[in-house]
């Protein structure tokens, strides 16, 4: 048996989810099962089934580095503050011109 | 997503005969794959059992509603649950209890290549819900059967498994032929262009499909049992399918 991995898109401009997983024993009877066991409601309007082995995982030390840079996150306040007072700043320019 | 209950157009009471028949079959068949799930040998096996079971038992529900003229859950109930174990016309194949999961498997291939030969004598029908519910009803067997081989074909590859599956199909083939019993009602049926040819035609055809994957194969010359007589399994079934409903007949879903 091999293990796939199961992803739908539900319908409309909505992008593939993983959906699940499942055990087969051929490439076709892991597309029947999928259809069978996560998509029995329409939940999708396509269906992928990828072997896992085919998946390229990079592990968790690969991406853990990047989970402590803060000076990389910004909430846009600041962007946000200066955009504003430009704004009313020339907004006021303007009445004083009339 | 529930349709609303409707009326439907009233039936001949042979043409009534003729799909009742048809609609015991896949109440039956349903009901036996349901009672796959939590033990069938894997999980995938276990909801796609399940799954398949629920578009059986679509199938029966559609039909029941087109006898009874009425689409409402009550009415379908009454027809599906209430009569006596005299008045279903299933054939015995879908009435017996398959406790091995080959003869399981061999019966849901060759059921479905059945149901799917007697949904096509439909679609061209001169009754549009039938011929619309044959429609929806083919595009689903194209994918029961799709599921069935794409099994077969991985089991037959196996020495251990390839033997038990010709032994279930060797065990069980006067039992698959008894789908071909004679459905009363279906002169008529034909007669008034809701079905195109008798199911009997369908036969050779099925029984070809069974020797290309299986080899040649014992038919039984004798005529397949009467759709009048239930099989030793059928009381439990019966009893079963009703047990949850009679702890209060009234109680609404």
């Amino acid at each position: 048996m091999t293990i796939y991995e199961v992803f739908l898109k539900p319908a409309g401009r909505q992008e593939f989810r993983h959906a699940g997983a499942l055990d087969a024993a051929t490439d076709e009877l892991a597309l029947v099962s999928a259809r069978e066991c996560y998509v029995r409601r329409g939940e999708g309007d396509h269906l992928w089934v990828v072997r896992r082995d085919n998946i390229i995982d990079a592990g968790s030390e690969f991406v853990a580095p990047n989970a402590d840079k803060p000076h990389r996150h910004h909430s846009g306040e600041a962007v946000a503050a200066r955009r504003r007072s430009l704004r009313e700043q020339a907004l006021t320019e303007a009445d004083d011109d009339d | 997503m529930t349709e609303a209950p409707r009326e439907l157009a009233p039936l001949d009471p042979a043409v009534g005969e003729y799909l009742l028949a048809f609609a015991d079959d896949e109440h039956m068949m349903g009901q036996q794959h349901t009672e796959w799930i939590g033990v069938a040998p894997f999980l995938e096996e276990d909801l796609a059992f399940a799954s398949i079971a629920q578009d059986e038992l679509g199938h029966a529900a559609a039909l029941y509603a087109i006898v009874a003229g009425d689409s409402s859950d009550a009415t379908i109930d009454a027809l599906a649950f209430g009569r006596s174990p005299r008045g279903y016309r299933s054939c015995q194949l879908v009435e017996a209890s398959l406790p091995a999961w080959e003869d399981t498997l061999i019966r849901h291939w060759c059921y479905d290549l059945a149901e799917a030969a007697r949904w096509q004598l439909l679609v061209s029908s001169s009754n549009a819900d039938i011929a619309n519910l044959a429609v929806r009803a083919l595009r689903e067997e194209h994918f029961h059967i799709r599921h069935c081989d794409a099994l077969l074909d991985t089991l037959l590859k196996d020495p251990d498994a390839s033997r038990r599956l010709a032994g279930a199909l060797e065990r069980q083939l006067p039992l698959l032929e008894s789908i071909w019993a004679p459905v009363a009602g279906e002169t008529e049926t034909i007669a008034a262009s809701i079905a195109s040819a008798p199911i009997e035609s369908c036969r050779l055809e099925w029984q070809s499909t069974i020797e290309a994957r299986f080899g040649r194969q014992q038919w039984s010359p004798q005529a397949p049992t009467a759709r009048t007589l239930r099989h030793p399994d059928f009381a439990a079934l019966h009893a079963r399918i009703n047990e949850v409903l009679l702890i209060d007949p009234d109680a609404v879903w």
